[in-house]
């Protein structure tokens, strides 16, 4: 029961201080450079290369469960996958923690697009991420033309239309 | 000038203090050492190890470029430069590679290392106008006492400074 108060207490003071530091604003990405590739399985096991997503503009959000900006901005994330999934691939790379962990989350927060496990953290490495959640914006050839450090309202409309352009 | 006020969360009872550097905002929160404990048990540290890290003066902290849409001027924060001035000695603080550095090789799971990593504030970060960050840091004192942080940071290439004054490292309870 401690344990359960401890942890209420850490996410109320975490999301109270995210709340509080929230915006809107994408950064346009120095230049437009090729986004590293990788390859990892989702939560089913499935394999996902970021090559493969090419020819739509991607959303990919580095994230972890225990990360309180990370939960408070995925119910945006997957809103905006309802909204802009013809148009926009979206993915979420999750870091350090395996398929359970994912399960578990994701039944008070459910996730309809393709989470990704990079467990040992090999993948975050290659990226120019320095703390969770790093959020970036592909363009259709696969070039990181936007990047987001903290948390966003994914499903906002100026923002996604900025996505659909690219 | 940057402006520091003190807020005492009603709900916890945890202390707070935000300062106001124009472009560039930063909030240093209590963390219980219980709350830091749950935290690196949960995330496969032992519990000697979760104790050390709890009992080192953990703060969450978040900072954010507060610029308005269109401003130009990306804040860097090097945590390398600032200072906490503790009993009249100016030292640095405790930065997430010398913990790690700390820890012999096989007492910390690769896991537990990983998580340690993402869960501390970045050491050098880039803010673009909107981003914020979050992380705890740590200053390696023991619960109750109370420290100065010269906090430095860049806006486009001009380095800044503030004092916040007496902060507080979060008792036992």
């Amino acid at each position: 029961m401690r344990q359960v108060i401890i942890q209420s207490m850490l996410l109320l003071l975490f999301s109270c201080s995210a709340s509080a530091f929230g915006g809107q604003l994408l950064a346009p990405y120095k230049g437009a450079q090729p986004a590293p590739d990788f390859e990892l399985v989702d939560v089913d096991g499935d394999k996902h290369r970021l090559s493969d997503y090419r020819g739509k503009p991607l959303i990919i959000n580095f994230w972890a469960t225990w990360c309180p900006p990370c939960r408070e901005e995925m119910p945006s994330m997957n809103r905006a996958w309802h909204k802009v999934k013809d148009d926009v691939s979206m993915l979420a790379i999750n870091v350090g923690e395996d398929e359970d962990t994912i399960f578990v989350f994701s039944a008070d927060y459910p996730i309809d697009f393709p989470v990704l496990l990079d467990q040992s953290g090999e993948v975050i490495r290659q990226w120019p991420v320095k703390g969770l959640p790093t959020t970036f914006v592909l363009d259709r050839e696969g070039n990181i033309r936007y990047s987001a450090v903290g948390a966003r309202e994914w499903d906002d409309d100026a923002l996604l239309e900025i996505v659909k352009g690219l | 000038m940057a402006g520091v006020t003190q807020s005492v969360d009603e709900q916890t009872a945890l202390v707070s203090w935000k300062m106001d550097g124009g472009n560039f905002e930063l909030e240093l929160a209590q963390l219980l050492p219980d709350q830091t404990r749950a935290f690196f048990l949960a995330r496969g540290f032992s519990k000697k190890i979760a104790n050390t890290i709890a009992t080192g003066c953990i703060m969450q902290t978040i900072g954010r470029n507060s610029a308005e849409k269109g401003v130009q001027g990306a804040v860097d924060v090097d945590l390398k430069h600032w200072r906490m001035l503790h009993e009249g000695a100016e030292s640095p603080i405790k930065l997430k590679e010398q913990w790690d550095r700390e820890w012999l090789s096989g007492e910390v799971s690769d896991t537990a290392r990983l998580a340690f990593r993402w869960a501390t504030f970045p050491t050098q970060q880039n803010f673009a106008p909107g981003d914020f960050g979050w992380g705890m840091t740590s200053f390696g004192l023991v619960p109750g006492e109370r420290f100065d942080l010269k906090v430095v940071w860049s806006v486009a290439g001009v380095e800044k400074e503030a004092w916040i004054r007496r902060i507080q490292c979060a008792e036992e309870r």
